[in-house]
């Protein structure tokens, strides 16, 4: 299952060698040829001599996670955010740590032992720590390095009316479409980058985009969606199973109005659901890749995926579904001629 | 040049939407250019090839605005601000969207002035219902808070859009003169500057010019209790020293420095610590672009009327024609 083996690697930003192995081996079988750039960014080739615009397809590997930075005298470890966590839901959490995958739990002090006034104030990151069980400094020192990294521990399994919980559906889920977009045939130039770092500031897709030059770029993402309790309309950005969101204005990108309107024809024309992402702040790859040499053309489609970046995220499978098939349709029509770019 | 500014300033061309403003601002340049065209981010791009190192000049020609983001079922709109616009400024104002539909802003009641953010404000644009308002507008439709142009004395213009449209009238002046006395020159007026000078980057990467000169309003500080800038209006255009993108290389300083000196051109001296221009993405582009910058000063620069003055962006245009033909 390709979901959970992607979504269950690990791959904190700058730390992408085991999700960058295991995309690696799910591709090769179906891509002309492979490399990695200085950064860590999986480029993949399909048909790069065919005629057509050369379109490039953007999903970051990397994930929210943290970083060991200091080991107290007792063996508990201090941590800072490698990208943006709300502390508040780290406590009690379990992590594993390092190439060796250690254990641990974010701990903090039990109810019982609270002031009242603690137990008002959410925990901030100075209080919190990972213990991963060990007796002393030495002792978690033989088992982590400083500057090794955590991630969340959440296995992968499809739950409800069509959804799946995992860790790291940003960007799993559009790793997990890009893949199965590299599986088919298109009768254009194709570019898969399987970028770096991306949850730290966007800083693999850059360089990619200025290596391959494409004509088109389009990022595959999970973004943020609130359509839950008391959300208004305004608020919610994108709607669980209402389909792939197409990016209108995000921190670091106002859509290029003609080619949204050429994905959102596409989707009617060959009845595919999808939905436009409505909130300001948040950003994907693109919002590097459209400014990278002259300027690229091209947009952002995501995967709502509900309690984004927190260790737990849910996504509706009809959404990822409809997703390949969106990005299927659009590289079709994109063949054929449909955009000029 | 008043003319020129008051036809400017009447297109509605929020970061992202300049297609309209972009078409009238390259009519005016077309018959003294070798070629004019837009870009992949919007940016408007004229060259004419012609004696000397090669200087482009750079001015944004959007503005800061809203976008819809929803639309109600009653036939209300949710939006969003595209670039730097404050939600309490914007509460009773007329918006207008690029295709021309207009409304008024509402906010929800309930909301003390100092808590109103975009979450409680809607636009009315008098559709009864989401049917009709989605006949008339869509999401990711941009627009302006309007607040006309309107003459404040003999040299003095307040309004709405002044902040760049008057950056881009002295752009056009310059460049027209510069390129009928046949130097190298090219001009950029520059899309979503207000987001964060995107368009420059990618025209800069374009042009690699041998250097750059971004005209832009930069705030003045002669008002009462202002923000200390040292800075007034119609006391000449203001040098680029810095600002919070750029520090101006001297070799570029000095020459815009020592041109006004022998032109007899009453300069001030731009620094500006937290400001943003183009300056910044033109000097990181490529491997390093030399950029310089001649601003016009303006009260208000951020809010939804600024007020210039005309003798200074007259003296810009002088100050850059002469720096043009003497670097």
């Amino acid at each position: 299952m390709l979901l959970k083996k992607l979504t269950e690697a690990m791959g904190p930003s700058g730390f992408e060698d085991e999700i960058r192995n295991v995309i690696r081996e799910e591709v090769t079988p179906y891509v002309d040829k492979h490399y990695t750039d200085v950064l860590g960014t999986l480029i993949c080739e399909k048909g790069v001599n065919k005629n057509g615009p050369r379109v490039m397809l953007d999903a970051h590997m990397d994930e929210v996670g943290l970083m060991i930075v200091h080991v107290e005298e007792n063996g508990l470890l201090r941590f800072r955010p490698l990208g943006g966590i709300d502390p508040r839901v780290l406590v009690s959490k379990p992590v594993q740590i390092g190439p060796q995958k250690r254990f641990g739990v974010i701990g903090a002090k039990p109810i019982h032992l609270q002031s009242p006034e603690e137990r008002t104030k959410p925990l901030s990151l100075k209080q919190l720590y990972i213990d991963i069980g060990a007796k002393d400094k030495d002792d978690a020192l033989s088992a982590v390095k400083l500057g090794d990294v955590a991630m969340f521990t959440t296995k992968y399994e499809e739950i409800g009316d069509h959804c799946a919980k995992a860790k790291s559906f940003d960007d799993r889920v559009g790793c997990a479409v890009l893949v199965e977009t590299l599986k088919a045939q298109f009768d254009l130039p194709l570019y898969g980058a399987f970028t770096v770092q991306e949850e730290i500031g966007l800083r693999g897709a850059g360089p990619v985009a200025y290596r391959l030059q494409p004509d088109i770029a389009i990022a595959l993402e999970g973004t943020v969606c609130f359509d839950v309790a008391d959300a208004p309309g305004h608020g919610q950005s994108t709607i669980m199973g209402k389909g792939p969101a197409l990016t209108v204005h995000d921190g670091q990108t106002i859509a290029n109005r003609r080619f949204l309107e050429f994905m959102m024809s596409v989707a009617e024309k060959y009845s595919i659901p999808y939905q436009l992402r409505r909130v300001k702040g948040g950003s994907n790859d693109y919002g590097a890749i459209h400014k990278v040499r002259e300027g690229i053309i091209g947009g952002g489609i995501s995967v709502p995926v509900r309690y984004i970046h927190a260790p737990t995220q849910l996504i509706s499978l009809d959404d990822y579904q409809n997703t390949i098939r969106l990005v299927s349709a659009i590289l079709t029509e994109l063949a054929k001629g449909g955009f000029t770019a | 040049m008043k003319d020129l500014i008051l036809k400017l300033a009447g297109y509605v061309a929020p970061s992202g939407s300049e297609s309209a403003v972009q078409e009238a601002l390259l009519e005016l340049v077309k018959d003294v250019a070798d070629e004019v065209y837009t870009d992949a981010l919007g940016n408007g791009i004229a060259k004419k090839s012609g004696n000397g190192p090669h200087v482009a000049l750079a001015a944004h020609a959007d503005e800061a605005g809203v976008m819809v983001i929803h639309i109600e079922d009653e036939g209300f709109l949710r939006v969003i601000s595209v670039g730097d616009v404050k939600a309490q400024a914007l509460v009773g104002r007329h918006v207008k969207f690029t295709n021309g539909v207009t409304g008024v802003v509402g906010v929800e009641s309930k909301v003390k002035l100092e808590d109103i953010s975009f979450d409680n404000l809607y636009v009315d644009i008098g559709a009864e219902n989401g049917d009709v308002a989605k006949s008339k507008v869509y999401i990711g439709l941009s627009g302006v808070a309007l607040e006309p142009v309107v003459d404040i004395d003999e040299h003095k213009l307040a309004g709405r859009a002044l902040d760049n449209r008057v950056g881009c009238a002295i752009a056009i002046e310059a460049f027209r003169q510069a390129a009928a006395a046949g130097h190298n020159v090219s001009l950029v007026f520059t899309s979503q500057q207000t987001v964060g000078a995107r368009g420059a980057k990618t025209a800069a990467f374009q042009l690699q010019p041998d250097l750059a000169i971004v005209v832009d309003a930069v705030p003045a500080g002669d008002m009462p209790q202002a923000t200390r800038m040292d800075l007034k209006l119609g006391a000449g255009p203001a040098v680029k020293i810095m600002d919070g993108t750029a520090i101006v290389p001297l070799k570029v300083k000095d020459h815009l420095i020592e041109t006004a000196k022998k032109e007899g051109i009453d300069i001030q001296y731009e620094v500006w610590p937290r400001g943003l221009s183009d300056a910044g993405s033109i000097q990181l582009s490529v491997d390093g672009i030399p950029v310089g910058g001649v601003s016009y000063p303006a009260r208000y620069v951020g809010n939804t009327s600024t007020m210039v003055d005309l003798r200074d962006a007259e003296a810009a245009v002088r100050l850059i024609v002469e720096a043009i033909r003497s670097y």
